[in-house]
């Protein structure tokens, strides 16, 4: 049975209503939360379908609709517990489903776009009054049923019950027995929903055990890879000579031709300037295709990139900052120069950061069958609407079809690991591309090497700090960043390539700069005068694809910025902790912007007008509007690091020779949507080889409502891991215009025995909640590197810290 | 035709004879619980038992494995899927996304099946070829600890 009904009904109506189908009674419930007026993709007014989150089925069981990408934050659960709560079920009674992606689907779901941390933060107002609204229907049906008024009853765990008599029914029931057809008056009716007081939850803040971990123990959790559809064959990609824009020039298959099951080398159509220079060996089986791959003699004219290299990109940052007229404002508080001036001492560092990538343990993989005029994309990805839309604007240019001619529908599996690595589609082009020349269904599978050949990489970053001190106090302080603009490619910031997206919520308002690649500067210190400017890379962004990769730029900005904020302490002959504390005071814009999509900058318009980006769910004026999580400002953070601080011992504990405990902060993932969290290390180091040794790390966060804390410490753990693996070992490096790492024996991330202890500490409270999966990643690598700083006196300026920058370090000292 | 041994059930599969065994299971008998992550015996994502032993079924070839040889993966690790490591890791909430984890607790089943009562060290020394990316580390120490436990309750009651 279909889990979605149609309902013919104006725009402007919310609908509660129960249908009888074969399959039995259900329920079901949604609203156009997500739809915009006049949008191409909606469906026709006459049919217009309600978004839909959730449908009760006569048997009592609830099963809750999640467009979100499951990708190891268990996020189905936790927009499950949202729900449940509201709408008084018995979590015995919960499931999860994921809805087929299509044009007809958006216009009822929105869009399917998993990242920022953002999952829970912009559906749980919307959610919730959801589940409210079905509650109140239920509690009205169930009443007519118990011969009494709503008043007198109430619900709970899924039954709705007499207040007098006690007697009850449950949901299943009321189901069977009544059809329900509720109108509620969209949005006032939904607005005006009184939503439960946090003190009487019952299911949110509990730890209920995630829904899609039993199957992750079994072998019958089913990812993206694990897809198989009759007479499909397998793909292996050639690995290209560079990255990106090689030519192919010419194939010859004679060495391929002799393996049995080879079955077709298909140069991929790359004229939209994806999968360029890509050429996929197709056979009967995976083992087969990546033998062929390796026997097929491609000729490439290797581009514009083909003899760039890490040592170069370097170079030409320093080069494009020399020109001011180049660099963009990001940040403009005050005035840095007349503050410089104004300074007994003036500080001035470089920092510079490497690339990393994603190389999440599933190899990104797509599997595409055309059949009937459909095309059906079965993987997991972090946006099966982005994943549609680019394909339907592929096809379309390929196939020389209008649009609306392409018909595209992405299935959704399980994510072996996003971490902004699968939010590109090139991978599905390709399968595509390759069921049409083959006529058979496609299974493209990366090898780890061309999954490393083709990285969407973090880009190396170059950056210049000043800071101004008087008095102790640091009255100014510029950054300058240089690197590849990460959103580029996605539409963000200048030549965005909004062209093949097709999304008309991200070409709103084209800004200068991007967002993706500065973010992270914008910190919450008060500063009379404060400055950031960014310069754009082009190359750089196009060579390695730059893209978007756990909290993003934040990865590097907050180790810069923190390491450098213990450097002014230090220059202030101040202590870091007590610098900090003095700053984090909640002036100016630091205070916070009560009941507010977003929130403005640091105070001035120009900065609010740089900081805007043209999300759907951050529009002024759009609906729900939740509170907004900078609520409290600074002084938030300031508690998180009180919290941290004294955990760890910094400042207290007697610590052995060559050790150090540093401290940091962050606020990540944007201005607009704050988590926020302090982080401690502490780290011993070997003067000897310069090898340093992370003893434990300390985290203190505070989410405001803490949706379930057992997931929420597994992502604070998780993510505090990865921040140590970027700052130990994660190096990605760039020569003759490809990628020089194949493998993790070269590309290595942490393991167990690198694990240092991790002591957690959650701050719960009433406020909205904030994102949990990426910020803790943020604030390990700084916190490392004032450790280290801590302990031998080197301050290492660079990341990732190899031990050789801290034997030189320790030979100038 | 060349016969295998998995879960306990005989297999006829027909792949060239140097298809890694992670292949076969994957393509040939579908079960895809095994997953491939590096190919290169790094990761221990594919990680399955080969007579008991712990062993990267990318690694090892079609060919190689005996016909007497008996092969357990994730699927074929207990007939109701409660193996005390399964249990564990879920009671410990051990995975995220979860992709290496069938590779994980293959890995850590066999270590117990050889010394019920790891040390950390030896926790840590025997789970370390094991790549997680959202380093759910910490949750596998716990997890593996507790497994132990429920090991030796299993024992005391026999």
């Amino acid at each position: 049975m279909s889990e979605l009904t149609h309902i013919g009904a104006s725009r402007r109506q919310f609908l509660v209503r129960s249908a009888a189908t074969a399959a039995g009674a259900y329920f079901s419930i949604g609203m156009p939360g997500l739809l915009r007026d006049g949008s191409a993709q909606a469906a026709g007014t006459d049919a217009f379908t309600p978004s839909i989150w959730f449908t009760i089925t006569a048997d009592g069981k609830t099963t809750m609709h999640i467009v979100k990408a499951e990708m190891g934050q268990h996020i189905g659960t936790g927009l499950a517990q949202v729900i449940a709560e509201e709408l008084e079920l018995k979590w015995e009674d919960v499931k999860l489903d994921a809805p087929l992606e299509s044009v007809e689907n958006f216009a009822i779901y929105g869009l399917a776009y998993t990242v920022n941390s953002g999952s829970v933060t912009t559906e749980f107002d919307r959610i919730a009054r959801a589940g409210a609204v079905g509650r109140i229907a239920l509690v009205e049906a169930g009443a007519k049923l118990l011969g009494t008024e709503p008043g007198n009853c109430y619900a709970d765990s899924g039954r709705v019950y007499n207040k007098a008599s006690g007697l009850s029914i449950g949901y299943g029931d009321i189901l069977q027995k009544v059809k329900i057809d509720r109108k509620f008056a969209y949005p006032d009716d939904l607005k005006s929903v009184t939503l439960k007081d946090p003190s009487t939850y019952k299911i949110i803040g509990k730890s209920m055990p995630a829904l899609d971990i039993p199957a992750k123990t079994n072998g019958q959790a089913k990812y993206g890879i694990d897809v198989f559809l009759p007479n499909m064959a397998y793909g292996a990609l050639v690995i290209p000579r560079t990255r990106y824009s090689s030519k192919v020039l010419s194939i010859d298959d004679s060495e391929a031709k002799k393996i049995p099951g080879f079955i077709k080398a298909v140069k991929i159509d790359d004229s939209m300037g994806k999968c360029t220079g890509w050429v996929v060996a197709v056979a009967d089986r995976f083992p087969t295709a990546q033998k062929a791959a390796k026997a097929l003699k491609v000729k490439w004219d290797a581009g514009p990139y083909a003899s760039l290299s890490s040592a170069d990109l370097l170079e030409q940052y320093k080069q494009l900052h020399a020109d001011e007229k180049l660099g963009a404002n990001w940040v403009l508080e005050g005035d840095v120069d007349k503050g410089f001036g104004e300074s007994e001492k003036v500080l001035e560092m470089e920092y510079t950061t490497d690339m990393v990538c994603h190389a999440t343990m599933e190899p990104l993989n797509a599997t595409v069958q055309h059949s009937n005029g459909e095309w059906h994309v079965y993987v997991g990805t972090q946006s099966t609407s982005f994943a549609r839309m680019t394909l339907n604007a592929y096809l379309s240019k390929v196939l020389k079809k209008k649009p609306e001619d392409v018909k595209v529908y992405v299935h959704q599996y399980l994510v072996g690991g996003g971490f902004g690595g699968k939010q590109d589609y090139d991978d599905i082009l390709a399968a595509a591309y390759c069921a049409k020349e083959t006529g058979r269904p496609i299974k493209l599978i990366h090898t780890r090497e061309s999954n490393f050949a083709t990285s969407f990489a973090r880009t190396p970053t170059y950056h210049k700090l000043k800071a101004g001190i008087k008095n102790g106090e640091l009255v100014a302080m510029n950054q300058d960043i240089v690197c590849g603009w990460m959103g580029a490619r996605f539409g963000v910031g200048k030549k965005g390539g909004t062209d093949w997206l097709q999304l008309d919520s991200w070409d709103a308002k084209k800004q200068d700069i991007d967002q993706w690649s500065i973010g992270g500067s914008d910190h919450w210190y008060y500063m009379k005068n404060h400055r950031v400017r960014a310069w754009n890379h082009e190359p750089t962004t196009w060579a390695v694809q730059a893209s978007a990769l756990r909290t993003v730029s934040n990865s590097y900005n907050i180790f810069v910025v923190e390491s450098f904020m213990d450097e002014v302490a230090h220059a202030a002959g101040r202590d870091p902790l007590e610098f900090r504390l003095s700053m984090l005071n909640g002036k100016g814009g630091n205070r916070g912007i009560p009941n507010s999509g977003y929130a403005p900058g640091t105070g001035s318009d120009y900065y609010m007008d740089q900081l805007w980006i043209s999300l759907p769910w951050t529009k002024e004026g759009s609906w729900p509007v939740y509170e907004s999580g900078t609520v409290g400002g600074a002084l938030r953070l300031a508690n998180c690091l009180r919290v941290a601080a004294g955990k760890s011992g910094y400042g207290t504990k007697k610590l052995p020779p060559n050790t150090g405990i540093g401290i940091a902060v962050t606020a990540a993932e944007e201005r607009q949507s704050p988590t926020w969290v302090a982080g401690v290390a502490e780290v011993t180091v070997d003067p000897a080889t310069g090898k340093f040794t992370i003893n434990k790390i300390t985290i203190a966060m505070d989410p405001g409502v803490a949706v379930n804390p057992k997931n929420i410490e597994a992502q604070i753990r998780g993510s505090a891991l990865w921040g140590a693996s970027q700052i130990m070992s994660e190096k990605l490096t760039l020569k003759n215009g490809a990628f020089e790492q194949s493998n993790f024996h070269e590309y290595t991330p942490i393991r167990l025995a690198q694990v240092p202890e991790i002591d957690v500490t959650i701050i719960q409270s009433d406020r909205h909640p904030a994102g949990v999966g990426e910020p803790a990643s943020t604030v390990v690598a700084p916190a490392v590197a004032n450790a280290i700083y801590n302990a031998i006196g080197v301050r290492v300026r660079h990341m990732p810290i190899s031990p050789q920058s801290i034997l030189d370090g320790l030979k100038k000292a | 035709m060349p016969q295998l041994s998995i879960n306990g059930q005989s297999f006829f599969a027909d792949a060239p004879p140097d298809t890694p065994l992670l292949w076969v299971l994957r393509e040939d008998l579908r079960l895809t619980g095994t997953k491939f992550g590096c190919g290169l015996g790094v990761c221990g994502s594919c990680t399955v038992h080969i007579n008991g032993e712990a062993v990267r079924s990318c690694m090892v070839q079609f060919k190689d494995v005996s016909e007497n040889a008996m092969i357990t993966t994730i699927e074929g690790l207990h007939p109701s899927n409660t193996h005390a490591v399964q249990q564990a890791w879920i009671e410990h909430q051990v995975p995220q996304c979860g992709y290496c984890q069938s590779g994980q607790i293959m890995q850590a089943a066999a270590l117990l099946a050889k010394n019920p009562k790891p040390s950390e060290q030896e926790i840590v020394e025997g789970m370390n070829g094991n790549l997680c990316r959202c380093a759910t580390y910490s949750r596998i120490v716990g997890a593996v600890k507790r497994a132990s436990e429920i090991i030796g309750e299993g024992a005391k009651h026999v």
